[in-house]
This record gives C-alpha cells, sequence and structure tokens, in this order.
C-alpha cells in the first residue's frame, strides 16, 4: 500500500468531500491562498474558489460565523484555526454555542461544523501556541472531539466529521503532518467513538492519543526484551469515548498506563481513569498510571520543551513500575 | 457621522390593514408582556424577564411588513418583540416560559432567549448577550453563499455594542458585502449604566458602522412608520446585493432592566416624558384618528380581540404537561 504523510492524508480528505459536497466551506486565517499555515488546505483555494477563503483574525467571529452558517442548512463549514490554542479567544463560541445552540433551542437545527485546531509541542512556539486544550472540551455537552495518530486514522475520521451533522473538534498534532502511514487509494471512513488496537498484549494496557501513540508504540517495541507485552489503545475519539474497547482491554491485562501530552491535571486521562475505576476497579492489579505534561506554562526553549512531552524513558518505567507493583 | 433618518410620512399612503397591522402588532407586544408580568407574579413564570414595554414601534415597524417568514431574525434581550412581531405563535412563547411541553423547546424552557422558530426565520439567541453579532453574519454568509435573496436581521442592545463582536462582525459584514441589517435598538440603558457612560464612539452608536464602510443612520425608534420606511430601505438594499446596514433605533425602556429592578438609577421626570408623550402606541393611535383612518371603536375590537388571542394562548401553554424528565437528554446531537 502507498505510504503517506498526515499533512497529505488530511488535504485529500478535505478535497474529496469538497468535491463530493458543494455546500462545503473551509475558512480561517491564511488558508486560502497561502494553503494554510500548516499547509493542509494548499491548493484547495485554487480549485474551489470561493468556497475556500482567508478570514481576519477575529476568531471569536470564524466560530461565530460557522455556527451561523450551519443553522441555516445551507452550508458545512469547516473553519480551521490556525492554533488550537486559539480555542480560547473564541472559547464561548465554541462551548456554548457550537456545543450547545441546537439543544438550548430545543433540538431544531444542525451543526455540521468540523472546526481543524493543530496541537502539540512543535520546535520552541511557546506556552501559547504548544498547548493541547482537547480535554476543557470534553466538559461540555454537545461536542464530538476526533484526535487522530496516524495518516489512516486522520483522513476517515476527517472525512466521517465533515460528513456529521454535529460539531466536531478535530485536533490535529503539529509533529504528525511530516509523519507517514498507508493509507489506501480508494475511499473508507472511520466512524466517531470507535477506539483502534494499535497494538496486542497481554500485561499492561497504555492508552495513548496522538504523537504518545507512537511513543507508546516505541516504549513497547523496547519492553518485548524484558518479556513484557503491552497493548496500546488509541481511542481516536476523545467524545465519544470507546470505553468498551478500552474497558475490555483492562480486562485482560488488569494494568493500565494513560499518556497524553496534556497537562497531566484534568487531562483526558483523568476522565478515562475515573470511569476505568467506575467500572472495572476489582480488575485492576495495580493504581492507574498516567503520564501528562507537567502543570506549568511550556516553555519558549527548544531544550526545555522536551521535557514537557511524555518520553519513551518515561513511559518504560512507568510498565515496569506497573509490573513489579 | 450618522444622520439622523427623517422622512415625511404620509398615512394615506399605506393601506388600512397595514396601518391596523402596525397597531395589532404593538398592542400585541404590550398585552403579551403585561400578562406575562402577571403570570410572573403569580408565581407561575420563574427568572428574569427583560420588559419591552415602550419599545414595541421598534420591532412592529422593522419585521411586520418588510420580513418574510424565509428571512433570519436574531432577537434581542427584550426580544419577545421581535419575535411576535416575526409571528412565533403567543402559545409557544408563553409555553418556553413557562416549561411546557408547548414551548418552542418542548419543555426544555426558555425566557427571552433560547425559543426558536426555524420555520418562522427565527434563529435564537444567545445567553452571553451580543453573541448574535457574529452568529447572525455566518447566516447571512450562507444566504449569499447560496445565492438567495434572504436578509439576516440582528437586533442588540445599547449594552450588547459594547461587546467586541460587533466590531469582528462589522468588519465581516462589510468586507464580505453580506446581506445584513443590524438594528441596534438604544434604550440608553445597559441595566444601570447609561449609554454614555460605557461607549467611546464619538456621539452615535451608528458612527462605528461608518468606519467599516456600511450605511448608517439614527431613527427615532418609537415610531413605527418611521421604523417601517428606514428598514424597508435597508431589506431592498440587501436585495439588491448591495450588502449592510446599521441602523441605530432611539427608544426607551418603561419598566427597569429586569422585573424587581428598582429602576431609581433613571430620572423620575425622564422617564414620565418617555411614558408620557413618546409612547409608540398612544402616538400612533393620536396619528390615526386624528387623520381619521379609523375610530376609538375599531381599535377597542382590536384591543378585545388580541386580549381574547392571549388568554387563549396562556391557556393553551399552561394545560400542556410539563416534560418528562428524560427530555434533558434530547436534542443534544442529531
Amino acid at each position: 500500500m502507498r505510504t503517506i504523510n498526515m499533512r497529505t492524508a488530511l488535504l485529500e480528505a478535505l478535497n474529496e468531500e469538497m468535491e463530493r459536497d458543494e455546500t462545503t466551506l473551509i475558512f480561517g486565517e491564511d488558508v486560502g491562498k497561502f494553503g494554510g499555515i500548516n499547509k493542509v488546505t494548499q491548493g484547495l483555494y485554487e480549485k474551489y474558489g470561493n468556497r475556500v477563503f482567508d478570514t481576519p483574525i477575529a476568531e471569536p467571529t470564524i466560530i461565530a460565523a460557522a455556527v451561523g452558517m450551519a443553522i441555516t442548512g445551507n452550508a458545512r463549514p469547516i473553519p480551521e484555526l490556525q492554533f488550537g490554542d486559539f480555542a480560547g479567544i473564541a472559547f464561548d463560541e465554541i462551548f456554548n454555542k457550537m456545543g450547545k445552540w441546537r439543544f438550548m433551542h430545543g433540538g431544531q437545527m444542525e451543526m455540521p461544523i468540523t472546526l481543524r485546531l493543530p496541537v502539540g509541542i512543535a520546535g520552541g512556539a511557546g506556552p501559547e501556541h504548544s498547548q493541547s486544550p482537547q480535554a476543557l472540551f470534553m466538559h461540555g455537552p454537545g461536542l464530538h472531539i476526533a484526535i487522530p495518530s496516524t495518516p489512516y486514522d486522520a483522513k476517515g475520521l476527517l472525512k466521517t466529521a465533515i460528513r456529521d451533522n454535529n460539531a466536531v473538534l478535530f485536533f490535529e498534532h503539529k509533529i504528525l503532518y511530516d509523519m507517514k502511514g498507508e493509507v489506501p487509494e480508494e475511499e473508507y471512513l472511520i466512524p466517531l467513538g470507535k477506539a483502534d488496537i494499535k497494538r496486542e498484549g497481554s500485561d499492561v494496557t497504555i492508552i495513548a492519543t496522538a504523537l504518545q501513540v507512537h511513543t507508546a508504540l516505541e516504549a513497547a517495541e523496547d519492553l518485548v526484551a524484558d518479556g513484557v507485552e503491552v497493548e496500546v489503545v488509541d481511542p481516536r475519539t476523545l467524545a465519544p469515548l470507546d470505553m468498551e474497547t478500552i474497558l475490555s482491554s483492562v480486562r485482560k491485562t488488569g494494568r493500565v498506563l494513560i499518556v497524553h501530552e496534556e497537562s497531566k491535571t484534568g487531562g483526558s486521562g483523568a476522565e478515562i481513569t475515573a470511569q476505568i475505576q467506575e467500572e472495572a476497579l476489582f480488575d485492576l492489579a495495580a493504581p492507574i498510571r498516567r503520564i501528562g505534561s507537567p502543570d506549568v506554562p511550556i516553555a519558549q526553549n527548544i531544550y526545555l520543551e522536551q521535557f514537557y512531552r511524555p518520553s519513551k524513558e518515561q513511559i518504560i518505567q512507568a510498565v515496569n513500575d506497573l509490573m513489579e507493583y | 457621522m450618522a444622520e439622523i433618518y427623517k422622512k415625511e410620512i404620509q398615512l394615506k399612503d399605506y393601506p388600512k390593514d397595514v396601518l391596523l397591522n402596525f397597531y395589532r402588532t404593538m398592542v400585541k407586544i404590550r398585552k403579551f408582556d403585561e400578562n406575562l408580568i402577571r403570570l410572573m407574579q403569580e408565581g407561575k413564570v420563574s427568572g428574569f424577564y427583560h420588559s419591552g414595554i415602550g419599545s414595541e414601534g421598534l420591532s412592529a415597524g422593522s419585521i411586520r411588513e418588510n420580513l418574510r417568514d424565509e428571512d433570519y431574525i436574531y432577537y434581542n434581550h427584550r426580544g419577545c418583540n421581535q419575535k411576535i412581531a416575526k409571528g412565533v405563535p403567543l402559545s409557544k412563547i408563553y409555553g418556553d416560559f413557562l416549561g411546557t411541553t408547548e414551548g418552542t423547546t418542548k419543555g426544555l424552557g426558555a425566557g427571552i432567549v433560547h425559543s426558536a422558530d426555524p420555520a418562522r426565520g427565527v434563529m435564537g439567541q444567545a445567553g452571553t448577550i451580543g453573541s448574535q453579532l457574529g452568529i447572525g453574519i455566518g447566516t447571512a454568509y450562507a444566504s449569499k453563499f447560496k445565492g438567495t435573496d434572504q436578509v439576516t436581521v440582528i437586533y442588540f442592545g445599547d449594552g450588547a455594542a459594547s461587546r467586541e463582536m460587533l466590531h469582528g462582525s462589522l468588519n465581516w459584514a462589510g468586507l464580505y458585502n453580506l446581506p445584513v441589517i443590524y438594528i441596534c435598538e438604544n434604550n440608553e440603558y445597559a441595566i444601570s449604566c447609561h449609554v454614555s457612560e460605557t461607549h467611546a464612539v464619538r456621539e452615535h452608536i451608528a458612527d462605528w458602522a461608518y468606519g467599516y464602510g456600511i450605511p448608517n443612520c439614527v431613527v427615532d425608534g418609537n415610531d413605527v412608520l418611521l421604523m417601517h420606511e428606514a428598514t424597508k430601505e435597508a431589506v431592498e438594499r440587501a436585495k439588491r446585493g448591495e450588502g449592510p446596514t446599521f441602523i441605530e433605533a432611539q427608544t426607551f425602556r418603561h419598566r427597569g432592566h429586569f422585573e424587581g429592578d428598582p429602576y431609581d438609577y433613571v430620572d423620575g421626570e425622564l422617564l414620565k416624558d418617555w411614558k408620557e408623550n413618546k409612547d409608540p402606541i398612544r402616538n400612533f393611535v393620536s396619528r390615526l384618528l386624528l387623520d381619521k383612518v379609523t375610530d376609538e371603536q375599531e381599535l377597542k375590537t382590536i384591543d378585545q380581540e388580541v386580549e381574547q388571542e392571549i388568554l387563549e394562548a396562556i391557556k393553551k401553554a399552561e394545560s400542556a404537561p410539563q416534560p418528562e424528565p428524560g427530555r434533558i437528554y434530547e436534542g443534544l446531537f442529531a
């Protein structure tokens, strides 16, 4: 099978869905002629003209306009925020409007928005351009949250998100844009709410998202030498969250490590931990462990930056601790 | 700088039924309001209510003869006025206040905000005041994108005009030449703060639109016909593809920000003047009678018909059941 990077996979998904449905609209800062600062929308303006447009620098307006377009039923907006951190600028529009407008008006409208948000540490971007704020939105009803780790997942999930009649927040890790993986030529879709077991194992379950899926897989390979078989579960969407697959893995291994780049306190791992202990406490052979970013703002210094990202060594240590508990 | 909108209006230029419809709409708004306050006093409706008494002419004039069902509105924090003018059934609005299944939200409950009637172009409203300024331009954008002649009208108060979103919205509207009409219901007070205490604008709120290249004016919002004419021109401009218009409509609220507000921050003599000399309904009646368009008996008949309609709507809304507890789990996702 051919291998392409995640940037190309995302661009293919956008292109195919733009072609399939003429009500789709892409807009955001520099997404047009410039092709997006991460080059995910490159070439779409040339192909689709006014269905791809650059907006003023005004994040609340970008999201509010997407809401207003969506509820008419006349458009299927796919806005982009240049950095997921900017969700903070448009928090009310995302949290209270995208997520709740349908419900609070009696379920009388649909909200077919796919909001793309690049996240993660990527080379000294500093404390306001490196964050992973996805867990904030697990707390707000009405939003689906996708966070792919491979080009295959990214393409299949993005196509589903665009066709979905609900609001989807689509988080893309910046480091993954250049990471390659197998993606078939023919069309496929990946449903929201279906986790993927990226590696099977019998001793420890690692639940990881985005870039940390790959760090976990590398750690798992190293741990084979110690005779430890790690299972890596990638939820792929944090909302809906596929607890069935997660619990099934937990019941098999009895040991759980959760790894994400979000700050540890209040990160998605906190919620997953709580749900596991509610449903499978007595299947656990050891307390659930979590590795997240330290609870401090992300330093701009590239040397310091690496200490925010969960490392292979941290994962190996945590797995060994779980095995010895 | 914003110009004061002036126009010589002759009653004889309007069909009698149109004039009486303006009257009927204004009376309906006022009686709806008075009866809702009664329901609050009886303990049947809880929460905050922002009475629209005193500014009926603004909504009746701008909406009644100008907007079709397919034209969109985003109402403001005194927005029952606009919902009624746009034709949302009274029983459904009362149902939202009473929390019964007759409401537009089918029992979820809604006060001023969160009622919606998409079939009549009423697209809802936000509790975070002024958010509709952003959502409305998205709706207008969708109409332009689809190539329809639908117009979006965004209502907001002078208080909401201080939200940052006004500027993001005006910039998009001007930049993309959107079919959107801004109607700022300037009743001079944002809760207790006078407009002069909260805005650095030079003279009128409409002056801001000038900076974005958007045609604008200041209108006496209590003159229902003047309001009708100003909005009509804006609607025609939008339908011709000539983009947005900003109308600042001047009015005053007869009651406090919410029911229970002592309203002692407003000078008593000033309030008396607005009530006695600038009441939109009273002044319109004087004009109708002076020009002999109608007589007191005919107006009294309309009053009685409206009163009857209101009582029937309340009865319908009150007799509908409260929702089942499971209602809260319905309608989150499509």
